[in-house]
């Protein structure tokens, strides 16, 4: 396999997604509702009432790292829905017969996640500057957050075509989606630190990978302490390489 | 846009040695849970020809297509394209074609243009060439001027020439068209056909294509194959196909006399009531006249002859032994119009 070729055709892959966007944007905003929802009621109600030991940090900022981890999962597992459309509507067997390798179809498509993630990420970081959240906007680290946001969009879109790969059909897909994303929220540190969770739940957050995303964010975005960082994104890339190379591989089960 | 003849210099005397465009041998694939999509088959396409692929619903025409375009891997059997083998090279074989799927298949959220550009760069067109290949196929297929609309604004037939001309952006040696005129109003029908013909003509494409359309196989194909079953059931030109049938039937309506019997060399008679005669003869054509002159002579008044050959839908009877009518393609006419409603949205 050629490697300018696959960068090529990752980059125009991802390029049809960024036209689509830009024709049609509906989705990008309204994508921010439940984020928006989280962040001006949940944590104003939580931090008013200080039910959730945070530290020297309020609620709002302890939450503003996770809801934007949060806000990027739920934009990137659905990726396998749209790949399922594709193939309904045969896109997805013209895509593939092309001469552009089959994984530079997942890697577009993901780069695409990890564009709309970015999105995510401006548009929580302006909310959160709006209703007066203390953040550490630093170039380096809003940088370093981006880097992140986008690893993970990938990381988990490639999971999602993955399970698409074998599922299918579009309604499996939005189950799978919901029995993927809830748990992994919960049993992460995204809206309440490790410390106050039940043990079995501590051990589970362990495992999550959410759980380092939030870590790095919050690391970038809150403490500034980078101790734990380099784990986190190892964690991620590794995560990440992964789901993208099965993903590659499985993807013409898709059209058979 | 002329057409300019398609060159016949050289072409004779090559016959022999002409390139395959296809080569397909003992050809078969074997789903999960055993079902034999395709069953050993074994044909050729030569460069230049326009080939048809008929048959049933689930003759296994499609499964067929998609392991010649590497989209699936045969359980057995042997694919060159073009000399190059599918199996080693799977990649050089997809830079050679253009495939239209059953389904029509542009990008509803992207503007015609931006189907064609994408494509384009999939297939790396030289930056240099994209934009004058893209604008040529928009010119040719007449949506230059709707180019920068959004593609699910466009009409079914204008989707589907916006298809084909997706397919051409990379001047494809080979092009693969699956039911291209399925939920088509005639209009529509009659002008892709006729593109798919000048495609032929002027550029020297080979074309193979499924239809459940006779007429239209019949009106393009230069040779043809019906599959049923997953088996090839025959194969050679239309003329050959319709002959194949058992002849011509020639009606012929007299008064006075009625002939019992005509010379064997000139046919049989089938029936022979009510003042018409109905005459199976093998060359239509040339047995009229002499059949003409054999009645008169032997005193019968012959008021009117018409002939009238065997249909291409006679060959697909006799050789799918399913009709089309029964067996219906309602459910790929209800996924083309499906995907048709879809992008309109």
């Amino acid at each position: 396999m050629n490697i300018i070729e696959f960068v090529e055709s990752s980059l125009t892959i991802a390029e049809m997604e960024a036209r689509k966007i830009k024709h049609d944007s509906t989705e990008l905003w309204t994508r921010l509702i439940q984020p928006a929802l989280w962040l001006l009621i949940f944590g104003e109600v939580f931090t008013t009432i200080r039910a959730i030991p945070t530290g020297q940090f309020t609620y709002l900022q302890f939450i503003s790292p996770g809801v934007l981890a949060q806000s990027v999962l739920f934009v990137a597992i659905f990726y396998g829905i749209t790949v399922v459309w594709e193939r309904d509507v045969g896109l997805l067997t013209k895509l593939l017969s092309t001469p552009s390798p089959r994984s530079s179809v997942i890697v577009g498509k993901a780069l695409a996640a990890g564009v709309r993630g970015i999105f995510q990420a401006v548009m929580i970081f302006g909310l959160a500057l709006i209703i007066g959240v203390n953040l550490r906007l630093d170039i380096l680290d809003v940088f370093g957050v981006f880097v992140v946001v986008v690893v993970f969009a990938m990381c988990f879109s490639s999971l999602s075509m993955l399970l698409a790969s074998f599922l299918k059909t579009r309604d499996r897909m939005m189950g799978i989606g919901q029995a993927i994303t809830m748990p992994l929220f919960f049993a992460s540190n995204a809206i309440y630190p490790i410390a106050v969770m039940p043990r079995w739940l501590q051990a589970m957050s362990a495992g999550n990978p959410l759980s380092y995303v939030v870590d790095a964010l919050r690391a970038m975005l809150l403490t500034g302490d980078y101790s734990g960082l380099g784990v986190d994104i190892l964690a991620l890339f590794v995560f990440t390489i992964i789901f993208v190379s099965a993903a590659s591989v499985a993807i013409k089960r898709m059209v058979e | 846009m002329t057409i300019p003849q398609p060159p016949t210099a050289g072409t004779v005397s090559e016959e022999n040695g002409a390139p395959l465009a296809i080569q397909v041998s003992g050809l078969t694939k074997v789903y999960q849970k055993g079902i034999k999509a395709v069953d050993s088959i074994s044909f050729e396409v030569k460069e230049g020809e326009i080939f048809g692929l008929l048959g049933p619903n689930g003759a296994g025409k499609t499964t067929t297509i998609k392991m010649i375009t590497t989209l699936t891997k045969p359980t057995a059997g042997a694919i060159r394209v073009f000399g190059v083998d599918a199996m080693s090279s799977p990649q050089r074989i997809r830079q050679m074609l253009g495939f239209v799927p059953q389904a029509i298949s542009v990008d509803g959220d992207l503007t015609g243009y931006e189907n064609l550009l994408i494509f384009a760069k999939l297939f790396f067109v030289g930056r240099d060439q994209r934009n004058k290949r893209i604008h040529e196929a928009l010119d040719y297929f007449g949506l230059a001027d709707r180019a920068n609309d959004l593609v699910k604004h466009y009409s079914g037939g204008m989707m589907r020439r916006l298809e084909i001309a997706q397919a051409l952006v990379n001047r494809p040696r080979l092009l693969f068209l699956d039911e291209p005129s399925i939920g088509l109003d005639p209009y529509s029908r009659k002008q892709v056909i006729r593109q798919v013909r000048e495609l032929n003509q002027n550029f020297g494409t080979t074309i193979l294509i499924t239809t459940h359309d006779m007429s239209e196989a019949d009106e393009l194909c230069d040779r043809l194959a019906i599959m049923n079953l997953g088996k090839i059931a025959t194969a050679g030109t239309p003329q050959e196909l319709k002959r194949s049938v058992g002849g011509d039937v020639l009606t012929v309506t007299v008064s006075g006399k009625m002939p019992d019997s005509v010379p064997k060399d000139l046919g049989s008679v089938v029936s022979s009531e009510q003042g018409t005669v109905k005459i199976l003869t093998l060359d239509g054509e040339k047995a009229m006249p002499r059949i003409t002159d054999y009645l008169e002579q032997s005193g019968v008044v012959v008021e009117s002859v018409s002939l009238s050959r065997p249909t291409l839908d006679d060959a697909f009877m006799k050789y799918a032994k399913t009709s089309l009518q029964q067996e219906g393609s309602f459910g790929e006419a209800r996924s083309a119009r499906r995907s048709i409603t879809r992008h309109g949205r």
